[in-house]
């Protein structure tokens, strides 16, 4: 972790860290890179309102790399799109905060947003067939934000997109192809130079590999890990698979139904998990190292969110529930070792180890590069 | 641009044009009565005509493939035979003369639709349920449902009988063929000026409800939301991402369409009485001059095939997804 | 990139499947606004068109015409009146019935050629289906009005003049009817074919094929039922057209004056030159129909498409 070095530049225009444009004007230097702190998102739909996220709170700090991890549904996507809404119309942030660099972007309009969308914050979208505009270069895609957000005549922003695909290990003369003359593997990677276009502080990468196999999903991770090492990035990473983040991330945040149910350290988290999802969760995944035992499932299915059940969501399929889980909502606790957990299990954070097995639990081993 | 992709284009054409011609030999076989009765019938051919006309159509020599061959030959020269109620004028004549003022019809009105159209339905897709959508909307599905004539009758009776800023009919003024080229120009214009507009809104109804909905598909594409991530500026990503997008079908669905904007300009020309194919046509109906009905079908038949190979060359041009 | 939500405005529908029957697609198409008011506007035009001289007394001829010869709206003439002084009112309401008619008769032609075409061409593939398919995009691309313009001249010259009735509409509409049909079935083909195909790789084709079941059983009892929906969608708007060529047709001069629909008295108004004397009573009524009908036809094909062919449709 970089610290938040070198605030101030000679010439006055606040910086941090590797980053190479000024901070926007109203930052708070000293604050945190990314705050969010109680985040609700619901969808309107006529069958109803879904709540999708719901008092969702985590922090990022500078060169971290923060996993997003749960199952389909859970809300990680939704909660990375509406950090600089891009919800669907249908969608509202209902409350909470995102504080960049102290500014808290939710009450901000669209015009007021785009300052900050690309240049503070960018997306890798999964499936990059889709998310690149077939009819147009790739080099022209990504030199667009260069030259329309950050002002640079169209040939310089060119060259800075070639420099890009460079740097993703795409060679220079790709840039006038167009995305369905690229494999797979090569529009991700056209993808994440185009997320790094505007220099930003965050990217957020919305299951980046998924739709990748797994030789050349190796090859991604191992070049966003070089590229956060190199230029000091942020990264987000939203995942169901539990093995890429235990690669590539520093944190952890375990999502379940659009709450959250653990986070912390990838390490403690995965070798001691202690919200009852987690551990149903690292025991479905089979370790190729671990003796062989029948697979893990966990039984039922995740709520409907138009009508999530009271107090603990994950209550109806937890072997630990109790009586309280089904009327009180777990509040938050936090353990000295740096983990936050909501679940009635651990009433106060205490600094011993984790906290107490279930009966029926196997030993969970941690997800290694077992692929 | 692959060539390989061009040379089917223009094979597939010409395979067309074939089928029309021999569609046109069979019709011209369906005529009542028997071919020659029906050319010898204009009392104006000389003998030496009739028997030219024997021999050049081959009618002394068996139906098929002797007739076949030489009737193709005959049209691949130009030769379509003979008006019968323009009393011995060739069927390409004619046609030639009447060829101009629909062209300028049909090729104004499609500029000016394609124009208004599909401006008009990517605005109103793309802010689908505000107010000017809804009003969009509505008038393009009702002037979609009104047949071009039945546009073309109600703007004749406001402007032109009640207002007079208009002539009702034809394409020039009699007698104004002694004035200045820019007088002329003129007569000519305010001629254009109602069957132009009639023609422009039925296309438009047309194109606009299609263009909005192709563009209310593109808006929920991922490129989309790539773009408003990026911060663009919503006019831009309408202008410069899903308008390119949307309207690769357009493309296609204008020159599918060709055939149908025929009938309707037929129709357009017979009200405001325009001078043209349209006219030429349903002249040709009434005295059952059927060598013009021909010759007819067979030029404006051609003309749509080659304007749908044009279309498709122009569409590998749009959509760099079909050239490899 | 998956938000879990549908976009705004969409409503979850309910696939009305074959088996849920007729009742349940009905009550859906009329549940919605398109659907509910396309239905009426046709109901009360097939009410006009059932029995006009209920309504209205016979077809008015040139003899029984008693009113002023282009005449404006009266009270005696509330549509005004032709230039042999017949009451528009009445021809408007015989000539609705007569374009219905052959709207209904024309739609029947177009869309069972355009179904059988369709189903047997997908079903059975090979070269009968690239030879049927070239021929429909053929006529898909030429300008089959003008086709359809020869075709009716010379059929009718073929038959000859005379008064016979069919279903009593005369020979020469009926002749209007047969060349709708025969420049008409390409899309309605197109369209069966595809779901055609679609359905052909389905299990249960594969079951009635191991069991032994002939190709003619399999498209009847198989396919057939289960393009069914796609059928009914493509005929109301087959309808549509039907309409619009006929009165185009009828318009170019090719209608009926013993029979005449409203492309024919648009004619009749055109050649009376009654736009150029402002004589609106004569042809704003007639268009104000046939815009009525079309529109009322094609909300009812979009309500429809939208209930039986929800799948087809990526997102409303």
């Amino acid at each position: 972790m970089t610290d938040v070095a070198d605030l101030v530049r000679p010439d006055g225009s606040a910086i941090r860290g590797r980053r190479q444009w000024p901070l926007p004007k109203l930052a708070d230097p000293t604050a945190p890179l990314l705050v969010v702190d109680g985040l609700t998102v619901r969808f309107s739909m006529p069958s109803g309102s879904v709540k999708a996220v719901d008092d969702v709170s985590f922090r990022l700090d500078d060169g971290e790399a923060l996993g997003i991890a749960g199952e389909s549904g859970c809300g990680k996507t939704t909660t990375a799109l509406s950090l600089v809404q891009l919800l669907p119309a249908n969608g509202r942030i209902k409350a909470g905060r995102v504080e960049l660099f102290g500014i808290d972007l939710v009450p901000k309009t669209e015009r007021q947003l785009a300052r900050y969308r690309w240049r503070e914050i960018s997306i890798v979208f999964q499936g990059a067939m889709n998310a690149l505009n077939p009819v147009r270069r790739i080099g022209e895609q990504i030199g667009e934000p260069i030259e329309v957000r950050l002002g640079v005549p169209r040939d310089g922003a060119r060259r800075r997109a070639e420099e890009l695909l460079e740097l993703v290990g795409i060679p220079r003369k790709r840039a006038a192809a167009y995305p369905h003359e690229l494999s797979g593997g090569m529009r991700q990677r056209a993808m994440i130079a185009m997320a790094l276009a505007c220099d930003p502080a965050i990217v957020i990468g919305d299951e980046p590999t998924t739709a990748l196999d797994v030789m050349v999903q190796a090859q991604i991770l191992q070049l966003l890990e070089t590229l956060r090492r190199e230029l000091g990035l942020s990264l987000i990473l939203i995942t169901h698979d539990l093995s890429v983040i235990a690669e590539t991330c520093d944190r952890v945040l375990i999502m379940y139904a659009g709450r959250v149910a653990e986070e912390g350290p990838v390490r403690r988290v995965f070798t001691a998990p202690r919200h009852p999802y987690t551990q149903k969760l690292l025991a479905a995944f089979p370790n190729i190292h671990a003796d062989r035992r029948t697979l893990d499932v966990i039984p039922g299915l995740p709520p409907d969110l138009r009508n999530p059940p009271p107090g603990c969501r994950f209550a109806p399929r937890c072997q630990s529930a109790m009586p309280v889980c089904t009327e009180v909502v777990p509040p938050e606790v936090r353990f000295a070792d740096g983990v936050r957990v909501a679940c009635h299990l651990y009433p106060t954070g205490d600094a011993a180890a984790p906290a107490a097995r279930l009966p029926a639990a196997t030993e969970p081993a941690p997800p290694g590069p077992a692929r | 641009m692959n060539g390989r992709y061009v040379v089917r284009k223009i094979g597939q054409a010409i395979l067309t044009i074939f089928a029309i011609v021999l569609l046109n030999f069979l019709l011209f076989r369906m005529m009542p009565g028997s071919p020659e009765r029906v050319l010898l019938r204009n009392p104006f051919l000389t003998q030496e005509k009739i028997a030219q006309v024997r021999k050049e159509w081959g009618l002394d020599k068996p139906l098929i493939p002797d007739q076949l061959v030489g009737y193709v030959k005959a049209t691949a020269v130009g030769d379509l035979g003979y008006s019968l109620k323009f009393r011995g004028q060739s069927v390409v004549d004619v046609v030639a003369s009447r060829f101009w003022p629909t062209v300028i019809l049909i090729g104004l009105a499609e500029i000016i639709a394609i124009a208004v159209g599909l401006s008009a339905g990517a605005y109103a897709g793309w802010r689908r349920g505000s107010t000017g959508d809804r009003v969009a909307s509505g008038t393009s599905l009702i002037l979609y449902s009104m047949p071009y004539f039945v546009i073309g009758m109600p703007l004749i009776v406001i402007f032109a009988a009640t207002l007079g800023w208009f002539p009702t009919s034809g394409m020039l003024t009699p007698g104004a063929n002694s004035g200045s080229f820019v007088g002329q120009l003129g007569d000519f214009a305010r001629h254009l000026v109602l069957p132009l507009t009639t023609v422009s809104l039925g296309l438009i109804g047309g194109y606009s409800i299609i263009m909005r909905s192709s563009i209310i598909e593109t808006r929920s594409e991922d490129y989309i939301t790539t773009a408003r991530a990026k911060g663009l500026r919503d006019d831009r990503i309408l202008r410069r991402h899903a308008f390119p997008n949307a309207m690769l079908p357009m493309v296609t669905i204008i020159a599918i369409n060709l055939g149908y904007v025929v009938a309707g300009a037929i129709t357009v020309e017979v009200v405001f009485n325009w001078p043209g194919l349209g006219t030429l046509t349903v002249d040709a109906l009434s005295s059952r001059d059927y060598p013009v009905l021909q010759g007819v079908f067979l030029l404006l038949s051609v003309a749509v095939v080659f304007a749908n190979l044009v279309a498709d060359l122009i569409y590998g041009v749009l959509d760099p997804r079909v050239r490899t | 990139m998956t938000a879990p939500a549908l976009p705004a405005g969409v409503r979850p529908v309910v696939v009305a499947s074959p088996a849920t029957g007729a009742r349940g697609a009905i009550r859906q198409v009329l549940g919605r606004p398109d659907g509910l008011i396309g239905f009426l506007i046709l109901v009360v035009f097939t009410a006009l068109a059932i029995a006009p001289d209920l309504l209205v007394g016979p077809l008015q001829t040139a003899i029984t015409g008693s009113g002023p010869r282009l005449g404006p709206p009266s009270a005696a003439f509330p549509f005004g009146t032709d230039e042999l002084g017949r009451s528009i009112l009445n021809l408007l309401v015989h000539a609705t019935r007569i374009s219905m008619v052959i709207g209904f008769l024309a739609t029947i032609v177009t869309v069972v050629i355009g179904a059988v075409l369709g189903i047997v061409s997908g079903y059975v593939g090979g070269r009968f289906d690239a030879l049927t398919m070239r021929i429909a995009d053929f006529f898909l691309v030429i300008p089959t009005f003008v086709l359809a313009i020869i075709l009716t001249a010379i059929i009718r010259d073929v038959l000859g003049t005379g008064s016979r009735e069919v279903f009593g509409i005369r020979l020469s509409l009926l002749t209007i009817v047969v060349v709708i049909g025969i420049t008409s079935w390409s899309s309605t083909a197109r369209i069966i074919r595809s779901q055609t195909l679609s359905l052909k790789e389905r299990a249960f084709v594969d079951r009635a094929r191991v069991v032994g079941a002939s190709s003619g059983h399999i498209m009847r009892r198989h396919i057939l039922p289960n393009v069914m929906n796609l059928i009914v969608a493509n005929a109301v708007l087959t309808f549509a057209g039907a309409i619009l060529t006929e009165t185009t047709l009828s318009f170019v001069g090719l209608g009926d004056p013993f029979q005449p629909s409203w492309g024919q008295l648009l004619d009749a108004a055109r050649s009376v030159g009654a736009p150029g004397l402002g004589a609106w009573w004569y042809f704003v009524p007639a268009g104000t129909c046939i815009v009525l009908v079309v529109f009322a036809f094609t909300l009812l094909g979009s309500a429809l498409d939208a209930v039986l062919n929800p799948k087809l449709r990526s997102r409303r």
